[in-house]
């Protein structure tokens, strides 16, 4: 994988402008979204977009900082759905139901981890396959959510679209500013060492049972509010539709997509895919999966880093041109 | 004193294969003892369960009146041990700053170790401090040995196991490497050297203990251990009879 986060040498003005100027001009121009009257379907869009952005920053903790690639996460963005479907219709407040949903998934999280992190290499990425599509199955056939025929949620509160969009967007700048924290914090640490090499990161005094354990709670908990969020705007949820396996990939690749392991990349990916993806599914509904499965492939090999990775070598070129013109 | 480490019958098989096999010595605290034998000796293996890296099939590994036998290695590092590896095992994307930075922040607890050295001052140590913004990748082999030192040595060990540290290295970075050790060890660090290199670890460390097929096979001062038939014969082989 190429050089990422933390990787770089040094820090430039213009890197250092990227990182805080852009997210904030990104933030002002989303909060500005539901007043420039651009109309209930672009909102729904960015809606999207960015329970998808929670996800996929929350994916990226585990797979991204830790290396440890999990195909499951669908199993969390629809335990996040369903406990705040059924909170809601038991009487609690919203935001109290998104809480619940993440509880809920961190603690399936560790039920998942605890035998799965004893494996190395990649038997948790397979591990996650077989959980995520027994969860599915299970939930087909459980009565009191309705089974395969899906739950409906009556909100007691009055449906405003912007309402919905800005919960999203304050759970995904949460989520970044997690991400963020993690990344800079003792446990970010012994994550990227784990990554890196998990038997020096032992030999140096990291559990890495524990680090994994801790970060694959706060992914799991990121994706459920995500689910969560978007159930309460559905108004309906089925099995196939929060635990589809795709929807476990799609968290996964869009990371991979903006660049995985960085903080903005998984934000990136996000964008790209919730606004690339309907267009494609729209006009190649036959193709869509083929399509963004060549995707994967091109990303993976010839730019792992992804957009971040990509932006990082356009970067260097130019100081490089541009050294290059003052010293002539 | 009571020594610092006592192997007893320590024990590591590898399928049918007896890597160690019921090795027992003891290291006193403060000595600078080597750890030699041909390839395949199984030096690395015994270092490894030390460490914690591997688990022993039987024995005893008393540290500090602690048994840690089939602990891991981390919670070997947090006791005070600490090694560093053969083929140097870099964080490749982090700094050298951030590699050695890890070894600070999970290591033996400060209080503990009665240090509050910075990650800059273990880099000037083995001398790679002007590399401490650099990313560890771009490392050469010897700068790679230098930092696993750096790095094991921030976790602030009472006991430090060296693999081979000089492997590698031209006669001027072993040499600068193996007075290194001296200091290190005058500085209250117990190390237990492993070394393939005879010339290297007769000029620092006393004693040298001797391993062969698994087995030990001498423990002694220098000068004895290198006059030692067995030992003759283990690297040299035995006189041919006509």
């Amino acid at each position: 994988m190429g050089v990422k986060e933390g990787g770089n040498v040094g820090g430039s003005s213009v890197s250092r402008f990227v990182s805080v100027v852009v997210p904030l001009l990104l933030l002002a121009g989303l909060a500005a979204v539901p007043f420039v009257g651009t109309g209930p379907n672009v909102i729904r869009l960015l809606f999207m977009t960015l329970t998808l952005v929670t996800a996929s920053v929350g994916w990226n903790l585990i797979g991204g900082f830790a290396g440890q690639i999990s195909f499951g996460f669908a199993v969390f963005y629809g335990l996040g759905a369903y406990t705040t479907a059924l909170s809601i219709n038991g009487g609690i407040p919203p935001f109290s139901a998104f809480l619940l949903g993440a509880i809920v998934a961190a603690v399936a999280s560790l039920l998942i981890g605890l035998p799965t992190f004893r494996l190395k290499g990649p038997y948790f990425a397979i591990a996650t396959i077989g959980v995520s599509e027994a969860v599915r199955v299970v939930m087909m056939n459980v009565p009191f959510t309705g089974g395969a025929s899906g739950y409906r949620i009556i909100d007691k509160a009055r449906f405003v679209q912007s309402h919905h969009y800005y919960t999203a967007l304050v759970l995904a700048v949460l989520a970044v500013v997690i991400s963020i924290l993690v990344r800079r914090s003792k446990l970010g640490l012994a994550l990227i060492a784990i990554r890196e090499d998990q038997d020096a990161a032992s030999d140096l005094g990291v559990n890495p049972f524990v680090a994994k354990l801790i970060v694959h709670a706060l992914a799991a908990a990121l994706a459920a509010a995500a689910g969560g969020v978007y159930a309460r705007y559905s108004l309906f949820i089925d099995p196939d539709g929060v635990f589809a396996f795709r929807n476990g990939i799609a968290i996964l690749l869009m990371p991979i997509i903006g660049g995985i392991g960085t903080i903005w990349g998984p934000v990136i990916g996000a964008f790209v895919y919730g606004i690339i993806h309907e267009e494609v599914v729209a006009n190649f509904p036959q193709a869509h999966l083929l399509i963004f499965g060549s995707l994967l492939i091109l990303i993976i090999l010839f730019e792992p880093g992804g957009v971040v990775g990509l932006f990082q070598k356009f970067m260097r070129t130019v100081r490089a041109r541009s050294s290059v013109g003052s010293h002539s | 004193m009571a020594p610092i480490l006592k192997l007893k019958n320590l024990t590591r098989y590898f399928a049918g294969l007896a890597a160690v096999k019921d090795v027992s010595f003891e290291i006193e605290p403060g000595g600078l003892v080597g750890l030699i034998g041909p390839n395949g000796a199984g030096k690395t293996t015994l270092l490894s369960l030390i460490a914690g890296s591997l688990k022993p099939t039987s024995g005893k590994i008393e540290f500090e009146g602690v048994n840690l036998a089939g602990a891991k290695s981390f919670r070997a590092v947090r006791a005070g041990i600490a090694r560093t590896h053969q083929i140097p095992k870099p964080f490749r994307t982090m700094t050298v700053h951030e590699n050695v930075e890890v070894g600070l922040r999970f290591g033996r607890h400060e209080k503990a170790a009665g240090t509050t050295k910075k990650a800059e001052e273990f880099l000037e140590m083995v001398g790679i401090a002007k590399l401490a913004r650099r990313p560890a990748f771009l490392l050469s082999v010897g700068d790679l040995k230098r930092l696993e030192l750096a790095r094991a040595l921030a976790a602030r060990p009472t006991l430090l196991l060296c693999d081979e540290i000089c492997s590698g290295l031209t006669e001027t970075e072993s040499g600068l490497i193996l007075r290194l050790l001296c200091d290190i060890r005058r500085a209250g660090t117990t190390i237990l050297y492993v070394e393939h290199n005879l010339r290297a670890i007769m000029s620092v460390c006393d004693p040298v203990i001797v391993m062969n097929y698994g087995e030990k096979l001498a423990e002694g001062p220098p000068t004895a251990v290198q006059n030692d038939p067995s030992v003759i014969e283990a690297y040299i082989g035995k006189k041919a009879t006509i």
